[in-house]
């Protein structure tokens, strides 16, 4: 029962306005600036050069040739101009594709059909291949690209396509500053006792009939309760003022997020007993902006290469919003699990520190 | 019956001994004053016996209970008014005394009826809806004191209290501590101020590095020093005032320099007045007024500790 009304304390906060108001309008208005500003990382629609396609045949049979004008049938209702080398050598034809002036040089053979792509021009290339890759099941299709080493050994590239929908600019900001303000709330966790102590109520709590344990866990469950709330809103208040993509299985999401929150109280609540004060905070919020800056808070991580992709595996922030977004859209559940037992699995070690440091000090 | 029982108290911090073999007993009924300067041990001896620190060595026992053993019980009995405000900002003062009072098992209609009266007890029944952060120091000082006393406990420990308030205030304060004495209450009060510890405590301990150096009635502890007079000597300045000299004037037992008054502790029975007077002009200190006092508190305390206790 005091348990309860320790909790129910902390909820006390709700009532200041200014507060709440500041609380919601931070992670919404961050929302609105990073999904607009970097909207760029996120464009749905890719402009595709004119595609022009230079080819020629060698000793080719009949029911072959019959095949590959049906393929540019199809390529040149699909906007791809095939047009068949008038004269000159394969090594003429390669230099007129690198020099730009055809997308790429296809060599139709006995043995099968050799491709010749420009390689500053992936995109465009990976559409004539999508048009080849039909005939090879049938051809043995070589695909040869300039630029890479040793590309003149024969292999066939599998092409796949990807038909998963993607996040949006604001789709993707509304997940990652959700999960980034949670990260943040291991500030005010990191203060929870503090407050106590400089308010000296501290003192009047410990001289009451209730356990170290009792103050410790009614903080944390009102923590919780108040800081869940905010997020509940967060979400809610993306999702219909921004029409943020949040998926079918919200409950599940919330489930991440919720998993994550306890990591971030946790974490507030180990650093706080580890370092009294302003050091506590100080480090939080280093350990804070670390986390959000690699775990994908203001770049996805697949835009980063490097230090950064490599320190990625390590932010909450990341394993958390790699769950929520395969959720939302590869309907991937089962990405849940793991990202929750990672964020209560570090919960239970931090707090089992937190624990064991609060046994050992005198007072709270 | 004794409320608290301290036998052989010891409290170490580190090499630091903060309190040494202490023992003392307050009995049912009493307004228990606790006296010593700051360091002496007497914040760490109640916070022990308020379950707030941990002895080092012996025991405590309230109404019978080591608190070691029955820590939820004595917690239970015992009503703790910190020194410093120990109050919620951001919670009514209604709310701050419900919320504490509900930490002590206090339920529904009891419990709203529990925190009126403290409330009413401390005259803040028509601020309960006030936030504390629009209040006068002294207005949370009662708040703070109401905080600690709608469970109504057996025994009410008060650590200085009165600090930093106005007059009217901590009369306010001192009439409440003697109307809930008289209500069956039995209180622990510690303060800087001789005259309030005077003013209401039946008994009184003076403790000083850790020990208890002296243990009575205010009478009692008066007895102990009736071949003293105290002289208080008012000066300009005690820039300058050969303390070590007055010191080893005969019948002189201890001195202390405040501000712009000299006091003096002296043996009842040598007129060493005029050697005194005269080694002060002879220093170059202008002399305002002396006055001979009876015996006070102040006096016990300067000459059983050499120093007084309100400029600690």
């Amino acid at each position: 029962m005091n348990l309860l009304r320790i909790a129910g304390k902390e909820l006390k906060v709700l009532r200041d306005v200014k507060m709440l108001l500041f609380m919601l309008a931070t992670p919404v208005l961050l929302m609105l600036i990073l999904g607009t500003a970097l909207s760029g990382n996120f464009q749905a629609t890719v402009k595709v050069e004119p595609i022009r396609v230079i080819y020629s045949f060698d000793g080719v049979s009949g029911a072959e040739e019959e095949k590959w004008e049906s393929l540019l049938l199809e390529g040149e209702a699909s906007g791809i101009t095939f047009e068949e080398a008038a004269d000159g050598t394969e090594a003429d034809m390669k230099k007129d594709v690198q020099n730009g002036l055809y997308t790429g040089y296809a060599r139709v053979a006995g043995e099968g059909i050799s491709y010749y792509g420009n390689s500053g021009r992936t995109m465009e290339n990976g559409i004539v291949q999508g048009l080849l890759t039909p005939l090879t099941d049938r051809y043995k299709l070589t695909f040869i690209e300039s630029g890479i080493p040793g590309a003149d050994g024969n292999y066939v590239a599998d092409t796949t396509v990807d038909t998963g929908s993607k996040p949006g600019s604001l789709d993707y900001f509304a997940v990652a500053v959700t999960t980034m303000i949670i990260l943040y709330s291991a500030l005010t966790a990191g203060q929870l006792i503090e407050t106590e102590r400089s308010g000296h109520t501290a003192i009047r709590l410990l001289a009451s009939p209730v356990t170290k344990g009792e103050i410790f866990a009614g903080k944390i469950a009102g923590s919780f309760v108040l800081n869940a709330i905010f997020v509940v809103i967060i979400v809610l208040l993306s999702k219909y003022m921004f029409g943020a993509n949040w998926g079918e299985n919200l409950w599940l999401v919330f489930l991440v997020l919720f998993s994550e929150l306890v990591l971030a109280l946790s974490l507030g609540l180990a650093v706080g007993y580890c370092l009294r004060g302003n050091a506590a905070g100080s480090v939080l919020m280093m350990i804070i902006q670390v986390a959000a800056f690699v775990g994908g808070a203001y770049t996805p991580v697949e835009a980063t290469s490097g230090l950064m992709y490599a320190l990625s595996a390590y932010s909450p922030l990341h394993w958390s919003n790699d769950a929520i977004l395969q959720i939302i859209y590869a309907g991937k559940l089962e990405a849940a699990p793991p990202a929750m037992l990672l964020n209560i699995g570090c919960s239970v070690l931090l707090l089992a520190l937190a624990i064991v440091l609060m046994r050992r000090r005198e007072g709270l | 019956m004794n409320v608290l029982e301290i036998n052989q108290l010891t409290k170490k911090f580190g090499d630091y001994t903060a309190v040494d073999h202490l023992s003392l007993s307050v009995q049912e009924g009493e307004i228990f004053g606790f006296l010593g300067p700051n360091g002496a041990g007497k914040s760490t001896t109640i916070q022990i016996a308020a379950s707030l620190l941990s002895a080092t060595k012996g025991e405590i026992t309230i109404m019978g209970r080591n608190i070691a053993k029955h820590g939820r019980f004595a917690k239970g009995a015992i009503g703790f008014v910190p020194q410093d405000l120990a109050i919620y900002e951001n919670m009514t003062a209604y709310e701050n005394v419900h919320f504490f009072a509900g930490l002590y098992g206090l339920r529904g209609a009891e419990l709203k009826r529990s925190v009126v009266e403290a409330l009413e007890f401390v005259g803040l029944e028509d601020r309960q809806g006030g936030f504390p952060k629009n209040f006068s120091g002294g207005m949370k000082r009662r708040l703070n004191i109401a905080c600690a006393i709608a469970h109504k406990p057996k025994l009410i420990i008060m650590d200085e209290p009165t600090v930093g308030i106005d007059p009217q205030s901590r009369s306010y304060i001192l009439n409440s501590v003697k109307k809930l004495n008289r209500m069956g209450s039995t209180i622990i009060y510690t303060s800087h101020y001789m005259e309030e510890v005077e003013e209401i405590c039946s008994r009184i301990a003076i403790i000083d590095h850790g020990k208890i150096i002296a243990e009575g009635t205010k009478a009692e502890l008066k007895a102990i020093i009736t071949n003293q007079k105290s002289i208080s000597i008012a000066v300009r300045s005690t820039e300058g005032v050969p303390l070590d000299q007055l010191k080893s004037i005969v019948g002189v037992n201890a001195v202390e320099a405040a501000e712009q008054s000299i006091n003096i502790s002296s043996a009842v029975e040598i007129n060493n007045l005029n050697r005194i007077i005269q080694l002060l002009v002879a220093s170059g200190v202008e002399i305002r007024g002396v006055e001979a006092q009876e015996p006070s508190l102040e006096t016990v305390f300067l000459t059983l500790t050499g120093r007084t206790l309100r400029d600690e």
